[in-house]
């Protein structure tokens, strides 16, 4: 008759279930008091608050659930005479919980959106561009001199003397410099990074300013972010683009307004003497 | 359609084992196939989780192995871009689309909705010997010059579609398109067959909203199959076309590498991304819904509980299913995909966190005042829940876009990802094997190995995919060779170790799996009776031993929901769907 073996309950391995459910919600949640986003020097702090806000939501929401879950594993094993039940509807139950997670989402991704808008938002005037050049696997960084135009460049004046391929005929172009895997940027003032890529997709990353674009051949994509502090920050790839690109780093070097502007004179007047 | 053609006589070797038309061998065959495949996928996944344990180690005997990708021990970059390339490749596609969806679709369909076989038993078998081509296809591309394809599993042009971009572009990477073809080919073929077989096979009472939850997500997956996997189908082509007849489908002008400058004009790599994601939402949900499916059957079966909120379950599948065409761009945020179109498809993702959600409150529900059972696959299918819990929870800073700027191709959607497709369809295809071998092979798998291989899997998933939150949220890229290249990362070295002795004991536990199966298949003990679980499923009315055209007589007729345990009126805790009410006269 009935299979004795097959219909055994194991209630051992129900309870060693709950238990671990519980231990795993203790350990998961304890580190993520160790790990955090690496420290922030850009205006960008409100997608940190917001980071923050759903990690303690979706915190909450996961020791709950999950505590939950390992309660009915425990409370609920088999035991000998006890009556299991029928009841298997409520309408009232799936239209309050369904209710009840778009009412938690809905503000997170609202609030989200907003922020989403407001980073994404044309650069002000007074924004200083500076165009990212991807290349597997190194950065280039060009900034438009002192008249704060860029020279055009053309995809045929590619060459190793020319690796931007800009175009020299273009008088803009006259006072551009540009610098390899370092970038120069002056704190507290709106920065627009146009970005491009002269072979494959790259990503733009900075871990510290909470910005990441992707570099796509054939667009011009782009950026906008203040730094917020002085200091040396790294630069990454994000998007993979061949064999070295684990490499293709840079360095981001965030001055006082001061600073800059010595180091942006030294620039101009280097370039204002090359030919 | 139930004239009794039940015995079909005495059969050959290769009509029996190679070139079967029965749905339960072909069935068979993919989930054999798959777990082939699983063994090479995994083992990838182990030789990226060395590099990243250890980066630069050397290892002189896996020279010998790999003597290219491993010249004097140390593993190359190119060898490291094509592992996790083929592991996702592989996984996605040859194992969590095949072992779930092609080998449970197959083998259960007919049986639980009371068929004889699908409904195009010859396309049946034509479209496994479709996929084997394109899973030989696959492996073989790791011998040819350059190896595999090294542009990741979503095969970005222009660094799949130029040669010089990367050494896994040459031939590997036509090969990797073909294999697709070949993939997508067999895809359809198969939901095709499953769509109709659901719709107009089904036995005397079978109404639509009688049908298990597993059918209800094979159903949906039949369809999702259908629409999205042509999409593919395009992108691959018209990759193909770019890489060999010089089209400009994906390759705008001004691509500059290695000293040329190609003459391609006026395409846009963005196409690609649309099209390619247009096919993989809907593919992670492929990969899911039947995951859903066998742990709602299962937890039922084992809670001796009606699923709770059938209704809804059966809604919340068919609501996932369309939503899932709507939001391929959340993979998109930071693409150079315009602003305004992200925030529209954040919307659609909200939308498709709602069923999701309910999904889960409907099986704690299933759990309250239950009499649960733990044998391995009840456990496998509570395993589930819990991946899926958290899996689910990380979905809402990836798709809410303004976080997901931070995370994007971290660590963390690599978390988000194993746990809530990859864990999903990995312990659903486990839970599913475990339940169903007793009608597959009239035998049960060894319980006590289960067991064994159950807490290695589920403590060292855990082990091996939850720290890398911590490594995304710290900014590690997926995808690099060598994280110690940036200052901020190197003080993660420790997680990455960590995680590397989880993952090698997470492969060590399913070479537990797969000697259980083999061995079991044989030696395993014997099934006495067809319905050794008390369910109420129909396939548990067929034989231990159910011959091409499953049943012997006629095909009973269903008269209740699947779910029917516990019911008040009736003395045992369950009523299978084949049991007539008492109180009906003879005539049914």
């Amino acid at each position: 008759m009935t299979d004795e073996t097959a219909a055994k309950p194991y209630v051992n391995h129900g309870m060693a279930m709950a238990i671990s459910i519980w231990a795993i919600i203790l350990v998961s949640v304890l580190f993520f008091f160790k790990y955090k986003v690496p420290e922030l020097a850009s205006d960008r702090s409100s997608l940190d608050t917001l980071y923050y806000v759903i990690l303690g939501i979706t915190g909450v929401a996961f020791v709950l659930v999950q505590f939950i879950l390992g309660l009915y594993i425990w409370k609920f094993r088999h035991r000998e005479g006890a009556q299991g039940s029928h009841w298997h509807d409520s309408h009232k139950l799936e239209m309050t919980w369904t209710l009840a997670t778009a009412a938690i989402l809905i503000p997170i991704v609202f609030s989200g959106l907003v922020l989403w808008n407001r980073v994404q938002a044309a650069p002000p005037e007074n924004a200083l561009v500076v165009e990212a050049v991807g290349a597997q696997f190194q950065w280039d960084f060009r900034y438009p001199g002192s008249d704060g135009r860029f020279g055009e460049f053309r995809p045929e004046l590619y060459s190793l003397e020319n690796p931007l391929g800009i175009d020299g005929q273009d008088a803009a172009a006259a006072d551009d410099f540009s610098l390899t895997n370092q970038l120069v940027l002056p704190v507290n003032r709106p920065i627009y990074v146009r970005l491009r890529s002269k072979d494959v997709q790259h990503a733009f990353f900075l871990p510290n300013f909470r910005v990441k674009q992707d570099l796509v051949p054939g667009m011009s994509t782009g950026v906008t972010f203040t730094p917020t502090k002085v200091g040396e920050y790294e630069i990454a790839c994000a998007e993979l683009c061949g064999l070295g690109h684990y490499r293709m780093r840079a360095f981001l070097s965030v001055r006082s307004e001061a600073d800059f502007e010595t180091w942006w004179s030294e620039q101009t007047a280097a370039a204002a003497a090359s030919p | 359609m139930s004239e009794g053609h039940g015995g079909h006589g005495k059969q050959g070797f290769i009509s029996t084992y190679l070139f079967s038309f029965d749905h339960k061998m072909i069935g068979k065959q993919y989930l054999t196939l798959a777990m082939m495949m699983a063994l090479v996928g995994g083992l990838l996944a182990m030789l990226v989780r060395l590099q990243l344990g250890w980066p630069g180690t050397q290892w002189p005997l896996l020279e010998k192995l790999f003597p290219v990708g491993m010249a004097s021990g140390v593993m190359t970059p190119e060898f490291y871009i094509m592992l996790f390339t083929m592991h996702g490749t592989i996984m996605v596609f040859f194992v969590l689309s095949l072992a779930p969806v092609s080998g449970f679709g197959n083998f259960l369909i007919p049986l639980q909705i009371g068929a004889r076989d699908m409904a195009f038993p010859f396309l049946n078998m034509l479209s496994f010997w479709t996929v084997v081509p394109g899973a030989i296809i696959i492996l073989i591309s790791f011998l040819v010059e350059g190896g595999a394809s090294a542009s990741g599993w979503t095969a970005n042009p222009p660094l799949s579609a130029i040669r010089s971009a990367i050494p896994g572009s040459g031939t590997g990477q036509t090969l990797w398109i073909v294999g697709m073809m070949f993939f997508v080919a067999s895809f359809t073929m198969g939901g095709l067959n499953f769509v109709v077989t659901i719709f107009s096979l089904r036995t005397k009472g079978m109404s639509m909203m009688r049908l298990p939850l597993t059918t209800w997500a094979q159903f949906t997956v039949g369809v999702l199959g259908l629409l999205s996997f042509p999409a593919l189908a395009a992108a691959v082509i018209l990759l193909l076309f770019d890489r060999g007849l010089g089209t400009s489908f994906y390759l705008p002008k001004g691509i500059f590498i290695g000293d040329t400058l190609f003459p391609h004009e006026g395409g846009a790599p963005l196409l690609w991304q649309h099209l390619f994601w247009f096919l993989g939402h809907p593919e992670v949900y492929i990969i899911m819904l039947p995951a859903m499916g066998f742990t709602s059957d299962i937890i039922a079966t084992f809670s001796r509980r009606p699923i709770f909120g059938y209704r809804a379950m059966v809604y919340a599948i068919i609501s996932i299913g369309v939503l899932s065409f709507l939001v391929w761009g959340h993979h998109m945020f930071v693409s150079g995909m315009s602003p305004f179109l992200g925030s529209a498809f954040v919307l659609t993702t909200l939308a498709i966190a709602i069923p999701s959600a309910v999904k889960t409150f409907n099986w704690l529900a299933t759990l309250w005042r239950a009499r649960i059972r733990f044998t391995t696959p009840m456990l496998f299918a509570l395993g589930i829940v819990s991946l899926f819990v958290t899996g689910g929870l990380t979905g809402v800073f990836l798709g809410t876009n303004a976080t997901d700027i931070q995370l994007h191709d971290t660590y963390f959607v690599v978390a988000h990802f194993h746990f809530i497709m990859a864990g999903a369809g990995l312990f659903g295809a486990l839970a599913a094997v475990y339940y169903w071998f007793p009608k597959m092979y009239g035998r049960f798998m060894s319980e006590g190995l289960g067991k064994v291989h159950f807490w290695l899997t589920f403590l060292a998933y855990y082990g091996t995919f939850f720290p890398m939150h911590y490594l995304g949220v710290a900014g590690m890229m997926r995808r690099i060779y060598d994280p110690n290249t940036y200052d901020y990362l190197k003080p993660l070295q420790p997680v990455n170790t960590f995680i590397t002795v989880a993952a090698f004991i997470l492969g060590a536990a399913q070479l537990v799996f797969v000697f259980n199966y083999f061995w079991s298949m044989y030696k395993g003990r014997e099934c006495t009776e067809e319905n050794p679980w008390q369910s109420n499923g129909l396939e548990w009315s067929a034989p231990v031993h159910p011959g091409h055209g499953n049943w012997e007589g006629e095909i009973p007729a269903v008269h209740r929901w699947p779910y029917d345990y516990n019911h008040p009126d009736e003395k045992a805790d369950f009523t299978p769907q084949w049991k007539a009410p008492a109180k009906v006269s003879a005539g049914g």
